[in-house]
């Protein structure tokens, strides 16, 4: 048995999402398959082309 | 509103933290996801899916029209919307992944994927730019959250000037003894059926316990008119089983 590929995270929403915390923009980063909020130091993960934006999920930057 | 995570807040019947409520909340729809559809079937008798159309009666989709689906989870709210809108796009968001992985599983999701967009997050905290939709619906989802006041502030913010709110909860009915017959209803019956059916009686239980705490009709009407909608009404379905608040960011 093999699993259905996961669908992949379609970058037209980005030009709808902004980051929940502080309103800022977001560039997302294929290969990490995250949304990184520059104005947050937030990432916000990306699972089966689900963007997850929530503060609690996403991994703080450095 | 003042955000102090120590705060207690209510979660069905029990007291916790409002840091806390968030996670309860995805914990009991993580827990109820794959049987969420089936399990409203059988709680409502199928009366869930008169609501919802009577919803979509009122909010009557015109084509084109953008709507954010707040704790939209399995899409039964975005797929009707785009179904009679013909043409337009639905975003739904959630607090639970599991809910939104159901819903894009379902056949529907597949013939609309080019109209919908699926996000996990958070009613309070919205990912969207102000004025970005024509239309905002959370149904049976608001009392889920943890400061409804501050869903709604959110909700008109993200609407266009315009745009329209619809909220579709499970509310109070006019009189005590059809209220008490409710509650014997609810009480005794659904947890009991959602171990029947979904194997977990504490998720059932914390569903109805939920239900009975929300504030009634008058009560919601006056948080929608506080979060500036204008010309706010509300509707009585099944006898204020459930009701719809209506309002406009004018």
């Amino acid at each position: 048995m093999t699993e259905a590929p996961q669908p992949a995270f379609d970058p037209r929403m980005l030009e709808a999402l902004i980051c929940p915390l502080t309103h800022g923009p977001l560039t997302y980063d294929a290969e990490q398959q995250e949304l990184v909020s520059r104005s947050a130091g937030l990432a916000f993960p990306i699972r089966g082309g689900i963007p997850v934006m929530l503060e609690d999920e996403a991994r703080r930057l450095d | 509103m003042t955000q102090d995570p120590d705060r207690p807040t209510h979660f069905g019947n029990e007291t916790v933290r409002e840091s806390e409520k968030a996670g309860r909340v995805r914990g009991v729809f993580t827990s109820v996801a794959s049987k969420y559809d089936i399990m409203n079937d059988v709680m409502s008798a199928g009366v869930h899916r008169i609501w919802k159309d009577a919803m979509m009666d009122w909010l009557a989709p015109r084509p084109g029209q953008r709507l954010l689906d707040v704790a939209g989870g399995t899409g039964d709210i975005a797929f009707r919307f785009l179904k009679r809108a013909g043409t337009g796009h639905a975003t739904v968001l959630d607090l639970t992944e599991g809910m939104l992985v159901a819903g894009r599983k379902r056949a529907e999701a597949d013939r609309m994927a080019d109209s919908l967009d699926w996000v996990v997050g958070d009613a309070m905290a919205l990912p969207f730019a102000d004025n970005s939709f024509d239309v905002y619906t959370i149904s049976f989802g608001i009392r889920n959250v943890t400061r409804p006041q501050d869903a709604l502030a959110e909700a008109f913010r993200v609407l266009r000037p315009g745009g329209r709110l619809m909220v579709l909860e499970f509310s109070h009915l006019p009189n005590a003894a059809l209220q008490k017959a409710y509650d014997l209803y609810s009480f005794n019956v659904i947890p009991r059926m959602g171990q029947m059916i979904a194997g977990d009686r504490a998720s059932y239980q914390y569903l109805v316990e939920s239900i009975r705490r929300f504030p009634d009709q008058e009560t919601f009407l006056g948080m929608v008119r506080d979060a500036g909608f204008g010309n706010a009404k509300y509707r009585n379905l099944s006898m204020g089983i459930a009701a719809l608040h209506s309002g406009w960011k004018l």
